[in-house]
């Protein structure tokens, strides 16, 4: 038996069931349907328990749901390695069924501990406004179930509890941003598994096989958010490179070796093969969308000082870990640059890799042809492009399937291609006539945001093209692409494409399909721009940002001047709301003359004759009187009315309160009349309202 | 005694020392932070815990919102410490006294709650060490009277230890609390235990006339229930052993005055005595009859009625040896 002391009030249940479904939902979507479907009947027995249909489970029961259940878990999420995602499923089973034997309030307050847990767990998948939303309105309602196992019955209530948890939480979030800004940001204490989401990675692949990229075109979702330090550079410059695909099979495009095992890090080269900046550099921030690959973007040549990221020996920037979350970094770009004037031996082999067998003998021999009829290798590669533009070419999202001899039906047969098809035959006419070549996978453009002054890059903006190795200049972009449809690379791909049939085919309703619309487009960008901010303020302040933040303040003891204003920030938090929340306590009840009076008091204070300490009313009167004789008769007839009601005879205090009595109703005039004569003109204005009977 | 006892017992009257000079005892006390402590629950280390686990996850994740998360969690934390300060700050209490109980018997204190500010007091939990919990609130009333309970033990006027007063409004996170002495004392008559007057013994009133009792344990002294006869006087001992309804009589109707006396009951320590005579003077009281007390060194003269009952019982509560003067014990 419980005693009541111990016994879970039937309005915490209700409120715990509520923070619990709403904790939930999110999660939803990643559990298996099983697990769902559990959860949902637990949450319902409990419910049922409660209306008083069903009783707690037997032991039985009990133990073959969680024998079944955790292995269950285990297998389905063993096969794929997501550590993770088991732990955050196993938690919200674990928490579920807790409430099947949930009895007394120490059980609940172990579920409501876990609940905070899960509330934060939500956080390792998305970080957006709406989940911050989410997850303070989880707060609220975990928060007013533990504050109703606290509270008395009369005022253990839906919304006294409500109201009650809201303010709590207002209150504290004052406490809460002075302390996200300035506890000290550490580095993670140690390697965490990684929480590889059981999404497949989106975004460019480090593969191409033509006709791969295409479905990106479909894509109306966001590869990631540029914002530059002064203007943007021109839309035909914004190439985003991202890998380097040159080893070619055939049929498909990809990188020569893993990256980080084959390539050597480019810090570890001699200077003369790092690249050579010319000119300014453009510097800029990138937020990257979550690709779970370990490569990001930049335009060439970039430099960066992130210590989690690496450039590799193509400059491509590698990560340390899969991009599992938003990320942030920062670059400085230098546009005029110059790149491998030495091409090494190992990097020329590369670059003039074919596949094995002569699967395509017509291109070849039209890249003999036209090699021999040019002077140069930038002649030869500027008639390629001249080709290119001037045989009926097509730039379409959806082209003819290629068989095996892939580049000569395109080159001959189909002529119909997206950016894949002519970047890729570009560099293998390159590599027939030995002119190392590569291709490039990366982004090209961005939709300027002019709200809040940054660059969006979706997926649809994915993009192909090639490098040359030129002797002398080092490796030269070529876009093919831009040749058969250089509005593609000046307009946008969104412009030139926006009336194809394949173009964000998988847009569904996304506000996307209505940036006709002006004032629709309008509140696009404005959202847009909302998630971009506070992504590049709330969601990536780390370390770094702190430092920087704090150094504008404290200069360079950024350490010690983070501490102090930690410190006198708590400190200051108890006395501000300490003195909110305690000052009213202090109110002594007057009698409504005696309040009157010292009323009075205060204005006569103000107006320069303060009562002294243990002076009686009768000698302050007379002291009034020969300082301001002018308002010696009103002082005198207030204070003997004073007297006369809270001393002499003590009135009953409803005649007063309901103004039948004389004595109090005399007062009162008297002593709002001297008031006003002893206010100054601002005062008497500012209190005017108050004091108008 | 061992040492960690001793120390203990040390321990505990040095806080003793300490509390009486802080909050002293007096019959009326005002919370406020002289005399209000407070220090974090189980639950509200539970708390904690979890605010670290989260905040250990934000650092290793690299989670703002989670960091957000946890410090929101330390922020209520701290905020509550507030509210459970204030749930208790500007409450007065005063002891209004207990009415005086049998030993053994449970007595309740008596606590007048008042409000001196304008704030409500949620879930005020009063109780003495140890003891069983009594709930209070002001929420619209500005007054509240509550009964806190001492289970007795002996006889003699028990002094109510310190209360404690607490509260864990609005979150359990915090413990609020006072121990405060509002020097409450009750008056513990003994057990009544019922025994035979002694033979027929006839006590002596103010020396001149007599009176005699019928003991209940004797035959001659009980009569076969009447329909009519008051509840009160039916010898329920000797229902018990099987020998019927029957009523006690007195004897002496013509006389009805009777002098109890320490001498009644020879041969029974002087405790028991007590019992006993605490039992006649309950039957007494409702026999319609005169009674006196005499003890050794304290006599009280015949008298019957509520005022008079409660003079004798606390004679026979107080009684300290042959001195007879005010004993002082504590249960």
């Amino acid at each position: 038996m419980i005693e009541a002391r111990d016994a879970i009030p039937r309005i915490s249940l209700l409120w715990l069931l509520a923070a619990l479904l709403l904790l939930i939902v999110p999660h939803v979507v990643r559990l298996p349907v099983w697990v769902t479907v559990l959860l949902f009947s637990c949450m319902g027995w409990r419910l049922l328990i409660y209306a008083g249909r069903l009783g707690f489970p037997g032991k039985l029961l009990k133990i073959s749901i969680v024998l079944v259940a955790l292995p269950l878990t285990v297998m389905q999420y063993g096969a794929a390695g997501e550590g993770l995602d088991t732990a955050v499923c196993l938690l919200i089973l674990g928490v579920v069924f807790k409430l099947l034997e949930m009895r007394d309030r120490r059980d609940i307050l172990i579920v409501i501990a876990l609940c905070y847990v899960l509330a934060m767990l939500g956080f390792i998948y998305t970080q957006t406004i709406l989940a911050t939303l989410h997850a303070i309105v989880c707060f609220i309602l975990i928060t007013a179930t533990m504050l109703s196992l606290y509270r008395d019955d009369a005022r253990n209530t839906f919304k006294d509890n409500g109201r009650l948890a809201v303010r709590l939480v207002l209150q504290s979030i004052p406490l809460t941003i002075a302390l996200f800004v300035l506890v000290p940001r550490v580095s993670p204490l140690w390697s965490m598994p990684l929480p590889v989401s059981s999404s497949t990675s989106t975004g460019v692949s480090d593969e191409m096989t033509p006709g791969d990229i295409t479905n990106l075109g479909r894509s109306t979702e966001l590869a990631f958010r540029v914002s530059f330090t002064g203007d943007a550079p021109a839309n035909e410059a914004l190439y985003w490179r991202g890998l380097v695909l040159d080893f070619f099979d055939g049929r498909t495009w990809r990188r020569a070796g893993s990256t980080l095992q084959t390539y050597q890090m480019i810090s570890r080269f001699p200077t003369d093969f790092r690249g050579v900046p010319l000119g300014e550099p453009v510097s800029y921030d990138v937020i990257m969308e979550p690709t779970q690959q370990s490569w990001v973007y930049s335009l060439q040549l970039a430099e960066v000082s992130a210590r989690d990221m690496v450039q590799d020996r193509n400059y491509s920037l590698i990560t340390e870990m899969p991009i599992n979350q938003r990320y942030r970094y920062q670059v400085n770009s230098y546009l005029q640059h110059q790149t491998d004037l030495q091409l090494a031996g190992t990097q020329r082999a590369r670059s003039l890799q074919m596949p094995e067998g002569d699967l395509n003998p017509r291109t070849s021999a039209l890249a003999t042809q036209m090699r021999a009829a040019a002077a140069t290798d930038i002649d030869f590669a500027m008639a390629v492009l001249q080709h290119f533009r001037e045989l009926p070419f097509y730039y379409t999202l959806t082209p003819s399937a290629l068989g095996d001899s892939s580049i000569d039906e395109f080159m001959f047969t189909t002529r119909e291609g997206f950016c894949g098809h002519y970047a890729g035959s570009f560099v293998y006419m390159m590599r027939e006539v030995g002119i190392p070549a590569r291709v490039v996978v990366g982004y090209q453009g961005g939709e300027y945001n002019p709200y809040e002054d940054y660059t969006l890059v979706y997926q649809y903006n994915a993009h192909a093209w090639a490098e040359v190795w030129i002797e002398g200049e080092g490796w030269v972009r070529f876009d093919p692409t831009a040749a058969v449809a250089p509005e593609r690379i000046t307009l946008g791909v969104e412009t030139f494409f926006q009336d194809q049939p394949g173009f964000m085919e998988d847009a569904g309703f996304s506000m996307m399909r209505f940036r006709d619309t002006q004032w629709l487009n309008t509140v696009r960008l404005r959202l847009e721009g909302l998630d971009y901010a506070w992504n590049r303020w709330v969601v990536s302040y780390d370390e770094n940002m702190q430092m920087e933040l704090l150094g504008n303040w404290f200069g360079d003891n950024a350490r010690r001047g983070l501490l102090i204003a930690l410190v006198s920030t708590i400190a200051m938090f108890f006395v501000l709301a300490g003195w909110f929340l305690l000052r009213h306590g202090k109110v002594t009840r007057h009698d409504p003359a005696t309040r009157l009076y010292l009323n009075l008091l205060k204005e006569l204070a103000r107006s320069g004759v303060p009562r002294q300490r243990g002076e009686g009313p009768v000698d302050y009167c007379s002291r009034v009187a020969a300082q301001r004789p002018e308002i010696a008769m009103q002082m005198s007839e207030v204070t003997d009315l004073f007297l006369k009601l809270a001393y002499v005879n003590k009135v009953n205090m409803e005649t007063l309160q309901n103004g039948s009595n004389a004595d109090f109703r005399r007062l009162r005039l008297t002593c709002r009349q001297l008031r006003r004569r002893l206010m100054t003109p601002l005062r008497r204005l500012l209190a005017g309202a108050r004091l108008v009977p | 005694m061992t040492s960690i006892a001793a120390m203990n017992n040390w321990f505990s009257q040095r806080m003793q020392r300490w509390l009486a000079a802080r909050v002293p005892a007096v019959s009326h006390v005002r919370l406020d932070r002289r005399n209000i402590f407070i220090l974090p629950t189980g639950p509200g280390l539970l708390f904690l815990a979890a605010t670290t686990l989260i905040f250990v996850t934000a650092i290793n994740y690299i989670l703002s919102m989670a960091f957000g998360l946890a410090f929101l969690m330390v922020s209520v934390f701290l905020l509550s410490i507030l509210y459970s300060f204030r749930n208790l700050q500007h409450l007065s209490l005063r002891g209004l006294g207990a009415e005086p109980v049998f030993a053994g018997q449970e007595a309740a204190f008596v606590i007048l709650l008042e409000r001196e500010g304008e704030r409500a007091h949620e879930m005020l939990e009063l109780r003495f060490p140890g003891q069983r919990w009594s709930h209070a609130d002001l929420l619209d009333n500005s007054e509240s009277r509550l009964s806190v309970f001492l289970p007795t033990a002996q006889r003699g006027l028990v002094k109510g230890p310190r209360l404690v007063v607490q509260t864990r409004f609005p979150l359990g996170l915090w413990r609020a609390w006072s121990n405060v002495d509002l020097a409450m004392q009750c008056l513990v008559y003994p057990v009544p235990v019922a025994g035979p007057l002694e033979g027929h013994v006839l006590a002596s009133v103010s020396g001149k006339s007599e009176a005699s009792l019928v003991g209940t344990e004797d035959f001659h002294g009980l009569r076969n229930y009447q329909a009519g006869d008051s509840l009160r006087q039916i010898a329920w001992k000797s229902l018990a052993r099987g020998q019927g309804l029957k009523v006690k009589q007195f004897v002496d109707n013509a006389d009805d005055r009777l002098m109890l006396d320490w001498a009644m009951f020879p041969g029974l320590s002087s405790e028991e005595r007590l019992s006993r005579l605490c039992y006649w003077v309950l039957e007494l009281d409702r026999g319609d009859i005169d009674y006196g007390l005499r003890l050794p060194g304290l006599e009280i003269d015949l008298g019957r009625g509520d005022v008079h009952r409660r003079k004798v019982l606390s004679a026979l509560a107080l009684w300290n040896g042959s001195k007879g003067g005010q004993g002082d014990r504590s249960a």
